[in-house]
């Protein structure tokens, strides 16, 4: 019974093992915020959208995967298999964790499907009014190198225009995620208007930041060096509950900070 | 992937912000009110800006306006620590002269465009509501220029996209403020508590 268990630890470590794997490869795929973004919002533009760090996250599990059955199985081999069904349980093991794993992730692959899927919709909508067919160069350094824009009825197809093409509709594919990001936004069309909601989006949190400055600054008397100690409260907390909303966050660290208080009040 | 990089840059904001405060502490012992509401707003800009690690435009343009003024410069240089790659690069009066070049030609090519459209008179007046649309989208855009930090030397596409960053370390700067803010409202209220 005592190998059995351990058998099942080692399962169960392997498993914790697996993601934090997975934790650790995928965060750096995320690069910077803007092409996080970018890939949460699947149907905005995509035919102009960089395509290829989607495809990247749906590479790792299949990686992950082949490396862990591998340990798997070299540890199984050095065991002495005196009892089968333990060796069962092993291998069954195994394959509901490459289940769990398929199923926490199924967004890298998703935004990719509906992506292809729009993709085929789009171009056969426009095959019917297609005429010729020209290839633009993009020298944005984060995009696909060429964007092949289909020339639509009665419009004109030198490379001029085609680039002023490409150009506007990039621009309106930006547009769209910035109204996506601001609140309030999705409902209003035309640029203007949403260049308007935006600006004064951007003078609201400036001067948040201004309002809560001068807060900060009116309730010490001197600027406190006990922060740290607060901070690496509220590190703590937000290494824990980063999933959970904000107002959560905020009472949690409130009920820290009621137990740090009366440090604090000593070197007041 | 979005709630990750967030709390990266919470958690890198966060520490550079103390540190940057803990400069200003341990440099000058009494401020009023004003002088204390500046140090710390600064702080917390310069903060955000290096924890995006200089990946976006307007996070360097914030630091090295930050750094023309002689005052801030030794905290800023302080923060940043040794690896700090901003260096101005160019002086004050190559920046003068830099700006009135830049002026100078700005009125050029709106004189050009005042007399090219005086010249097709025309066609703009039959399209009258995409040319005021127009109009009204330019104007927006030189407004979002002068929010966004560094906004003037952007192209409109790279502007959007500095935007939209811009608008998250915001969202990001303001969070950590305003929690730090009622965290602190919680404790007065609790010394209240205990005194009475």
């Amino acid at each position: 019974m005592n190998k059995g268990e351990e058998l099942g630890m080692e399962t169960f470590q392997f498993g914790e093992e697996i993601q934090s794997l997975m934790a650790v490869v995928q965060p750096p795929e995320a690069g910077n915020s803007f092409t996080a973004l970018l890939e949460l919002p699947a149907n905005q533009a995509v035919k102009l959208l960089h395509s290829h760090e989607e495809t990247a996250p749906n590479n790792l599990p299949s990686s992950v995967f082949p490396s862990a059955e591998n340990s798997l199985e070299t540890t199984t081999s050095s065991v002495v298999p005196n009892s089968s069904p333990n060796n069962i349980n092993l291998v069954k093991q195994e394959p509901i964790d490459s289940d769990s794993m398929h199923n926490s992730s199924p967004n890298p692959s998703d935004p990719v499907v509906s992506k292809s899927t729009k993709r085929k919709e789009r171009e056969t909508n426009v095959k019917s009014s297609a005429k010729k067919i020209k290839s633009v160069t993009n020298d944005d350094g984060e995009e696909l190198p060429y964007v092949h824009v289909r020339a639509r009825r009665g419009q004109a197809t030198d490379s001029h225009s085609l680039a002023e093409r490409a150009r506007r509709e990039k621009i309106n594919a930006r547009m769209k995620l910035l109204q996506e990001l601001v609140p309030g936004c999705n409902k209003i069309s035309g640029t203007a208007m949403v260049l308007d909601e935006i600006i004064n989006h951007v003078q609201s949190l400036q001067r948040q930041v201004e309002f809560l400055s001068m807060r900060l600054a009116a309730v010490h008397p001197n600027i406190d060096i006990n922060l740290d100690n607060i901070f690496s409260a509220e590190v703590i907390i937000l290494q824990s509950f980063y999933l959970l909303m904000c107002n959560f966050t905020c009472y949690a660290i409130i009920h820290k900070f009621l137990s740090v208080s009366t440090f604090i009040k000593t070197y007041h | 992937m979005k709630m990750h990089t967030s709390s990266k840059l919470r958690k890198e904001f966060i520490k550079k912000w103390v540190k940057g405060l803990q400069i200003c502490c341990s440099s000058k012992k009494n401020m009023d009110i004003l002088e204390r509401k500046k140090k710390i707003k600064l702080c917390a800009d310069i903060a955000l800006a290096s924890a995006k690690n200089e990946t976006t435009l307007w996070s360097i343009a914030l630091i090295s306006e930050a750094k023309k003024d002689d005052e801030n410069k030794i905290l800023v240089d302080n923060l940043l620590g040794p690896e700090s790659r901003f260096k101005p690069r160019m002086t004050n009066r190559q920046m003068i002269a830099c700006h009135k070049r830049v002026r100078s030609k700005k009125i050029l090519k709106k004189s050009r465009h005042v007399c090219q459209k005086m010249k097709k008179m025309g066609p703009p007046k039959s399209n009258l509501a995409a040319y005021i649309a127009k109009k009204l989208v330019k104007r927006r855009t030189q407004v979002l220029k002068r929010l966004v930090p560094g906004g003037e030397s952007m192209d409109k596409f790279s502007l959007i996209k500095e935007a939209l960053d811009y608008i998250l370390s915001l969202r990001i700067q303001v969070d950590v403020m305003r929690t730090l803010v009622n965290a602190n409202e919680v404790l007065n209220q609790s010394d209240s508590k205990i005194y009475n």
